[in-house]
């Protein structure tokens, strides 16, 4: 999952920590403390527990405030490590989606166009059927078990009087299965339909909404620049790619239109002339994308390398027959790897984040400790008088410091759990009933490991913030201490 | 009677800054196991500083101090707050009972300093000892819930429950009337019947007729050391 990132060692050194402060924890709570140099028996620490609650139970607004830090920090790593994990998982999900074997080669304008326009009036660039036979001289060695070429185009459909602006997709069936495309009713393109140059389409959800808001869609017959295509099925609603990045910008496919590659190219011909506000222009190209689906598992580190060397492999074939670089190569596994990274990049941030407000709120702790330690010299001084060691005036205020830390990292555990459940409930409540139509989601997904290590470290906090009163208290001068007012 | 107590060259000077302040001046003393001694003299003749030093609270700077045959005068830190803990019992003037605690829990502090158990034994024992001194009825009491008075019956419980060789007291009745300070002054009288050694300072004479012995100090140095012939004529007799 993850490499030998900065992120991965904090984690380690976090997680140690953790383990120390846990074992610690053990330590005292079962009473093995009692072998310890600084505890004469368990009875004592039973105690000195006891004890410990009590003087914090006397001013209770002092505690809960000096704990509140501890009490935030851990509240908000839980609740960030899930909120981080949860966005991360979806954005991962994503593109999983678009499918993480996949690789997509496109046909991409090349740079130096303005020289070629001028030589013509229709641009000619991208993928050729030369290409698509290359490419499939891998599926021979299994290496690649499928290859979805696509032509698209944009083009208005009609209806009666209803228009759409759609997308014209010419493809294979298997398109279907790369895409992950659901049915909502009939069915997609098959072989025949393309081998027999059928003039059928399939619907994207919104398309087959605006075309035919009321009518069942199956059987009608969609216009597209002066051909007509028998409707054969219409799909689910599809959620848009969210722009994850890098080349791949946010796609709606809701408004495409799916009909047989080959009867794309038989009835509209090779050249697709587009206008567009006032200008127009004339294109020649074969494939608008092709996608190649690995014979991999992108769990394992071995899959991942072979979709990494066929994609190499595209690549050199392209460089050779392609000088203009009119294509572009998309492997999503490179951007579930960059996630992947960016996952870890940010555990590593919150980890500092962790850090950073555990130790803000063990300075409180600390501080208040110290005035605790001013105001109760002459307790101190009395206990002293009646025969505690240095050791057990530490032991008292270290406890009380370990008691309060481990109680407010408790407190903040239980409100950054419930916080994880309540939080992304409250935020649909209201984004499904009020003004506030974001399209934000907020996902989260309990990082369990984060309240292991944050409660440990607030136990942490307290021994290391608690020393230093702690020292401060058992140094006083019985006499000087009981002569404190 | 063997001696329970005894000082031999007791110095002890305190250092601010630069300058010294000789505040024991070589004290030789010896106290009687059984005894009740009173210590007196002006503010500054050093009987507190005396006091701590034979509580061991504080530290001399040259001489000895033995408690029974033990010398306590070169012991550590640790090695002291055991003293203090198995040996020796203290009763404040302002009385030093802690406010969060009820008067059981206060006469119970000073064991849990030994390394014993508490339980129900040692409960039981506290509980006795504040009977003893009249407040069976007020076991859950807070200090501040207490006359002084009572408070300082709860210190003086308090200060028997480790059963000391010695009971060091701090003007004792220095913050309570003159009713209630007979009654304390009772109440340390009876202790010392059954055996207790009790050394108490005070600037009262009519505290001090109390003891047995007074030993008077003066600028670091004993001044008068009489024992109380009246008062044991008077319990002889």
């Amino acid at each position: 999952m993850f490499g030998v990132s900065g992120g991965t060692l904090l984690l380690i050194a976090t997680g140690g920590a953790a383990l120390f402060a846990a074992l610690v924890a053990i330590v005292f709570a079962t009473g093995l403390a009692a072998h310890l140099p600084f505890a004469a028996n368990t009875a004592k620490l039973q105690r000195s527990v006891s004890l410990a609650v009590k003087s914090l139970w006397l001013h209770k607004l002092r505690s809960v405030l000096s704990v509140l830090g501890i009490i935030i920090g851990t509240c908000s790593v839980i609740a960030l490590m899930s909120f981080g994990e949860g966005s991360m998982q979806d954005a991962l999900d994503d593109i999983k989606r678009q499918g993480a074997t996949n690789i997509i080669v496109r046909s991409a304008k090349p740079p130096d166009d303005s020289a070629t326009a001028s030589k013509g009036f229709v641009t000619s660039y991208g993928l050729v059927r030369d290409d698509l036979e290359r490419f499939s001289t891998l599926t021979t060695n299994a290496d690649v078990s499928r290859i979805v070429p696509m032509r698209v185009f944009p083009s208005e459909a009609r209806y009666l009087e209803r228009l759409v602006n759609a997308r014209v997709i010419g493809t294979v069936p298997d398109y279907q299965v790369v895409n992950k495309l659901e049915l909502s009713r009939g069915r997609f393109l098959i072989d025949n339909d393309d081998s027999d140059l059928e003039n059928y389409c399939v619907l994207g959800a919104e398309a087959a909404d605006k075309l035919f808001p009321y009518e069942d869609a199956l059987g009608r017959t969609v216009g597209m620049r002066g051909h007509f295509f028998v409707v054969v099925g219409v799909l689910k609603d599809r959620m848009p790619t969210g722009g994850t990045g890098g080349s791949q910008a946010a796609e709606d496919y809701n408004r495409d239109i799916y009909i047989p590659i080959r009867t794309s190219r038989r009835r509209f011909g090779e050249v697709i002339f587009a206008r567009s506000a006032g200008s127009r222009s004339a294109e020649k190209v074969e494939y608008s994308q092709v996608t190649l689906t690995v014979n991999a598992e992108v769990d394992t580190p071995a899959g991942r390398a072979k979709v990494q060397a066929v994609g190499n492999e595209i690549k050199a074939m392209l460089e050779k027959k392609h000088p203009r670089k009119d294509y572009a190569v998309t492997v999503p596994l490179d951007k579930l790897e960059e996630a992947e990274r960016a996952q870890s990049r940010f555990t590593m941030l919150m980890g500092v984040i962790a850090f950073i407000s555990l130790f803000v709120g063990g300075i409180g702790i600390m501080n208040i400790m110290l005035a605790t330690v001013t105001e109760r010299t002459r307790e101190i001084g009395i206990r002293r008088a009646l025969g505690a060691k240095r050791k057990d005036i530490v032991m008292q205020f270290l406890v009380e410091a370990v008691v309060q830390t481990t109680v407010g990292g408790l407190c903040g555990a239980v409100i950054g759990v419930a916080s994880v459940y309540c939080v992304p409930a409250l935020w649909d409540v209201i984004r499904s009933t009020s003004w506030l139509t974001s399209e934000m989601r907020l996902p989260a997904k309990l990082h369990v490991g984060s309240i292991f290590v944050s409660v440990c470290v607030s136990v942490l906090v307290g021994m290391v913030f608690g020393l230093y009163p702690a020292w401060r208290a058992a140094k006083l001068d019985p006499i000087e201490a009981l002569r404190h007012e | 009677m063997p001696a329970i107590v005894s000082v031999v060259d007791l110095v002890k000077n305190y250092y601010m800054g630069t300058q010294t302040v000789h505040v024991l001046k070589g004290l030789n003393l010896s106290f009687d196991e059984g005894d009740f001694i009173a210590l007196m003299g002006p503010s500054g003749s050093g009987k507190s500083t005396l006091l701590n030093v034979l509580g061991c609270l504080d530290r001399l700077t040259s001489g000895k101090y033995y408690l029974g045959d033990v010398d306590v005068s070169e012991m550590s830190d640790d090695q002291l707050s055991e003293v203090r803990s198995t040996y020796l019992g203290f009763i404040f003037q302002s009385y030093n009972l802690l406010p969060q605690y009820t008067v059981v829990e206060n006469i119970e502090l000073p064991l849990l300093y030994q390394g014993i158990k508490l339980d129900e034994k040692t409960k039981a024992r506290c509980v006795a000892l504040a009977e003893l001194v009249g407040l069976g009825d007020r076991l859950d009491h807070r200090p501040l819930q207490l006359s002084g008075g009572q408070q300082q019956r709860v210190a003086v419980a308090r200060s028997l429950v480790n059963d000391p060789h010695l009971i060091l007291g701090d003007e004792p009745t220095g913050n309570l009337d003159s009713k209630t300070s007979v009654e304390i002054m009772q109440m340390l009288r009876e202790l010392n019947r059954a055996g207790k050694t009790i050394i108490m300072v005070t600037h009262e004479n009519d505290i001090a007729a109390w003891a047995r012995r007074v030993v008077r100090l003066r600028d670091g140095r004993v001044e008068s050391d009489v024992r109380n012939d009246s008062r044991t004529v008077l319990e002889v007799g």
